[in-house]
């Protein structure tokens, strides 16, 4: 099976300009409409009690959407967790455009004042040390395929210890 | 490439040989081949445990919503769907963990679960959201670095815990790590605990008068002590929390250690043979030493050990744990005076153990809820392997320890935690709150126990400082429901959560339970007060707080505090806080921490009547739990024969309001209200509680049908307990009956 355990990361540009927790009645709004296509919504987490963590989960069947505050920098992070039909490429351009649907929804929210997400930086990782762990070997078979789904201008591994997930920042014009 | 074949030079065969087995019946369950029941139980043998809307219904705020999963007709047990998120539980026996184990915990949060681990009130750890399969991959990846989940869950011996201290500690007898490593590997998967009907909980603990083991809580329960020079241990039997709590009885006052495996099987054979099978809400061993009385108990003990078949590992491990000691990474030193970083003074006062060693420091790591993330986890390993090498354990208080840090090295590790958020203070204290699962993925939870943890620790934090050092030190624990996952009877103040109804309204709650004690190894349990609205609860641990700091009479202990003001006036404190506004007035409270949705039944909707209307059959709940609080007061008294009475009489007139919605005129003659109950509400299981069962009502019967000749504190105790629990399932039930009528009455204006 190809890889299809991917995470997309998508940062906000105004952190400042939301409170985590305001993402609670949102993400259950999403739920009472089921707003993400594909997707069967679940139910909401609050992390916001952990240091840099999952902040606040929405839980689908197919994958998991977080306000994300890993690295201490607040985003939306979608990682696929069940199959996915294709190849690693496809399957990566449905999990960025599962993740840009997020984003697009989540800023035209009222609620949440004009939040923004800057789509020029993204965060791609794998999250499967099987099929594709945090190394040269791995690195060099997606860096191209990435770079090709994402129209980059840069893409820089992130970090380099084996037991990281193998990740990139892609830089977009 | 599969995680199995990748795995397969490091897997320990009989390992891999159960991981094998469990897979292929996992694939036997898509097929259809195996029923789901057997399933079931399988997989919760193998720690794969459901959670919260795993029957696919979720109600969102404003309906319930049938959840769509893949796999519309495939269930992984009795009313799971295949497709729902689950639980894993990941055993630690006695909480020992190393670096790499914790490594690969967090590689497997990340990729199956949201990336949290999370830390149990048993020494284990959780994983959340996990797909049912992913979970051989997830089992094959633990086993690898030496951690099974074999038997984490289901009608088995459960994680066998331990003090975090053991062997470092100042007060204990002996190191019972080994003993604690020795029995949990014995017990599991041994013949003689394969067949229990419900589930086996073992602890040890190093010394009579700390908290760290709580042997007084656990179906077995062991206590150091040497006798002429000779290892051993005091053995409890029969203790456990749960809706009703007991204490633990004493098995044998000495039992020398090549006694201890032998005797923990023989109990084992008597409780797999004579517990209850077909009622679960009965089949603790609590319920059997109970019956037959501990000395009956042991006598059978006795008997069963002189006819087991001599085992050579009953004494195998002995030598290894008389020479058992765990390595140290670096050299005693001390602090020396060096500099010390800002918040080091408050964060060393709380979280930092002298330990026995001289030169050498216990460091207790406070994780929020029992929460760390991956990352975190990570850093911790990078931590440990600079600090304290393989010696990390997890503790009951869902914390973290790393043992034997050269006290010279800790302002560094502080300085470190601090660097991924994790050098919080207040190990221990107030502000360590702890909290089971609750609402957020429990299926069994009422109210939201983390949520309002959250809130609490959020508003203790701000107060800390100045804060009396006597309310510092005080512990919350909370519950989502009567389960008391989160050991709130052992707090000084307790909680769990259960719900009221207000007009045609659901309001979350919680029951406030004062006076439990932590030590003495959860030397007694708090006794309910009353229950407040969930919203009200950070006003009452205020209000009370305070109160023990204005009223406190010289060193006077918190239990001693509320056994002097006594439950009368303790209730009286707070009795205004009972009272919930209407919902026009203040909706929040009709709602639960950190959840915007209404706590109400969406199919429940408003009702022609709607409004402040209170029924006749709230004003005859209430009535009851006015005579359950003062048959407390009448055991404070020790009133035995008054406090029965009146805990029975409470059961009879929550049982009369019930039968009374369906024959208005029923008289009051205990007879007849029994026999109408029985044939109205109990036998077409409308008082029925979906995971107890009839338990309250049997309960009830058979205090009704079996009187005392004579009294006993701790069979009263339980009483007041059970009606306490029985009218929790009288409101239930008055739900129940409402709906019904509801629907009637839809019908008939149809
Ligand atoms: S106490 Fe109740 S809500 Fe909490 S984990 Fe146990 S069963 Fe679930």
């Amino acid at each position: 099976m190809d890889l299809y355990k991917i995470g997309i990361k998508l940062f906000v540009t105004n952190p400042q300009a939301v409170r985590l927790r305001d993402f609670i009645p949102v993400f259950h709004g999403w739920i009472q409409q089921q707003k993400i296509a594909g997707h069967q919504l679940i139910d909401v987490h609050d992390y916001s009690h952990v240091h840099n963590g999952p902040g606040i989960l929405l839980v689908a069947h197919e994958g998991n959407f977080s306000m994300d505050q890993e690295g201490g920098r607040l985003g939306l992070f979608y990682y696929r967790k069940r199959p996915l039909e294709g190849g690693f490429e496809a399957n990566l351009k449905s999990v960025t455009q599962t993740a840009l649907q997020a984003c697009t929804l989540l800023e035209s929210e009222p609620k949440l004042d004009g939040l923004k997400f800057n789509t020029k930086e993204i965060l791609v990782l794998t999250n499967d040390r099987l099929l594709a762990p945090n190394d040269a070997g791995a690195r060099t078979k997606l860096e191209p395929v990435i770079a090709r789904t994402l129209g980059k201008t840069a893409l820089a591994p992130q970090s380099a210890d084996p037991r990281e997930r193998l990740a990139f920042m892609v830089t977009r014009s | 490439m599969t995680w199995k074949e990748k795995l397969a030079e490091k897997l320990p065969r009989t390992l891999a040989d159960e991981i094998d087995v469990y897979e292929t019946q996992l694939e036997l369950r898509k097929l259809g081949k195996i029923d789901e029941k057997l399933f079931a139980e399988t997989r919760l043998r193998r720690g794969a445990y459901g959670q919260r809307y795993d029957n696919g219904q979720r109600y969102d705020g404003v309906k319930t919503q049938r959840l769509q999963f893949p796999a519309t007709t495939l269930t992984k047990g009795p009313d799971t769907m295949w497709d729902a998120p689950g639980m894993q539980r990941i055993k630690i026996p006695f909480g020992g963990l190393t670096p790499s184990q914790l490594e690969t915990l967090a590689d497997c949060a990340e990729e199956y679960s949201d990336s949290i681990l999370h830390v149990t009130t048993r020494q284990d750890f959780q994983l959340h959201f996990v797909h049912i399969e992913d979970t051989p991959s997830l089992m094959r990846r633990l086993a690898a670095s030496g951690i099974t989940t074999r038997e984490a869950c289901g009608n088995s011996v459960r994680n066998v815990t331990a003090c975090p201290l053991a062997g470092v500690c100042r007060t204990e007898a002996f190191d019972v790590t080994p003993y604690a490593k020795a029995t949990a590997f014995f017990l599991l998967g041994h013949p003689d605990t394969q067949d229990f009907g419900r589930k086996f909980k073992v602890a040890f603990s190093g010394c009579e008068h700390e908290a760290c083991g709580l042997v007084n809580m656990h179906d077995l329960g062991a206590l150091a002590m040497t006798r002429d020079g000779k290892r051993g241990f005091r053995l409890y039997i029969g203790g456990g929390l749960g809706p009703v709590p007991y204490q633990a009885k004493v098995f044998a006052d000495f039992v020398p250690e090549e006694e201890l495996l032998p005797t923990a099987q023989a109990v084992s054979r008597v409780f797999a043979r004579l517990g209850e099978k077909q009622n679960r809400a009965r089949a603790r061993i609590k319920f059997l030493v109970a019956k037959l009385g501990v000395e009956e108990f042991k006598r059978l003990v006795d008997e069963e050990r002189k006819i087991l078949p001599p085992d050579p590992r009953w004494t195998a491990f002995i030598p290894e744990a008389h020479g058992f000691k765990e390595t140290a990474l670096k050299s005693p030193s001390s602090l020396n005076g060096q500099a010390k970083p800002e918040g080091y003074k408050a964060w060393a006062e709380t979280n930092v153990y002298q330990q026995l060693q001289p030169g050498y420091a216990v460091v207790t790591i406070s994780l929020p809820i029992g929460d760390l993330t991956s990352s975190q986890a990570r850093h911790l390993a990078d931590f440990a392997r600079k600090y304290c090498g393989e010696n990390i354990r997890t503790t009951v208080e869902q914390n973290l320890v790393f043992r034997w840090v050269a006290e010279k090295d800790l302002p560094e590790l502080y300085r470190e935690l601090k660097t991924i958020g994790l050098g919080e203070f207040g190990a221990g204290t107030i502000l360590d709150v702890v909290a089971c699962p609750g609402t957020d993925t429990c299926k069994l939870g009422i109210a939201s126990s983390r949520g309002l943890a959250r809130e609490l620790r959020k508003r203790l934090a701000d107060q800390y400082f100045t804060m009396d050092a006597a309310v510092r030190g005080l512990r919350i624990k909370l519950s989502g429901c009567f389960n008391s996952c989160g050991q709130h009877h052992l707090a000084d103040i307790g909680f769990y959560g259960n719900s009221r109804t207000l007009g045609n309204r659901k309001v979350p709650h919680f029951q406030v339970l004062l006076g439990g004690k932590w030590l003495d190894n959860a030397g007694s349990y708090g006794l309910a007060i009353g229950s407040v609205p969930s919203r009200n609860v950070p006003v009452v641990v205020e209000r009370i707080t305070k109160r023990f700091v204005k009223e406190r009479r010289g060193d006077e202990s918190f239990q001693d505090f509320i056994a002097r003001i006594g439950k009368a006036e303790s209730r009286k404190m707070l009795e205004d806080l009972m009272e919930v506004p209407a919902y026009e007035k203040d909706a929040a409270f009709y709602s639960d921490w950190g959840d915007p949705r209404e706590f109400t039944m969406g199919d429940m909707g408003m009702g022609e009547c709607a409004g402040e209307v209170v029924s006749r059959i709230d004003f005859d709940l209430q009535a009851a739990e006015r005579l359950c609080f003062e048959a407390q007061l009448k055991l404070e008294a020790k009133d035995l024969a008054g406090a029965d009475a009146l805990a029975y009489k409470s059961m009879l007139q929550a049982a009369q309001g019930l039968v009374k919605e369906l024959w208005y005129d029923v008289p009051n003659d205990s007879e007849v209200i029994v026999k109408e109950f029985r044939a109205r509400l109990f036998e077409p299981k409308l008082f029925w509680d979906r995971f107890a069962g009839g338990k309250f009502a049997q309960d009830f019967f058979r205090r009704h049908e079996n009187p005392p000749s004579r009294y006993d504190h701790d069979e009263v105790h339980r009483l007041i307990e059970e009606s306490q629990l029985f009218i929790e399932a009288a409101h239930a039930c008055a739900d129940k009956l409402r709906e019904q009528k509801a629907a009637q009455l839809s019908q008939v204006l149809k």
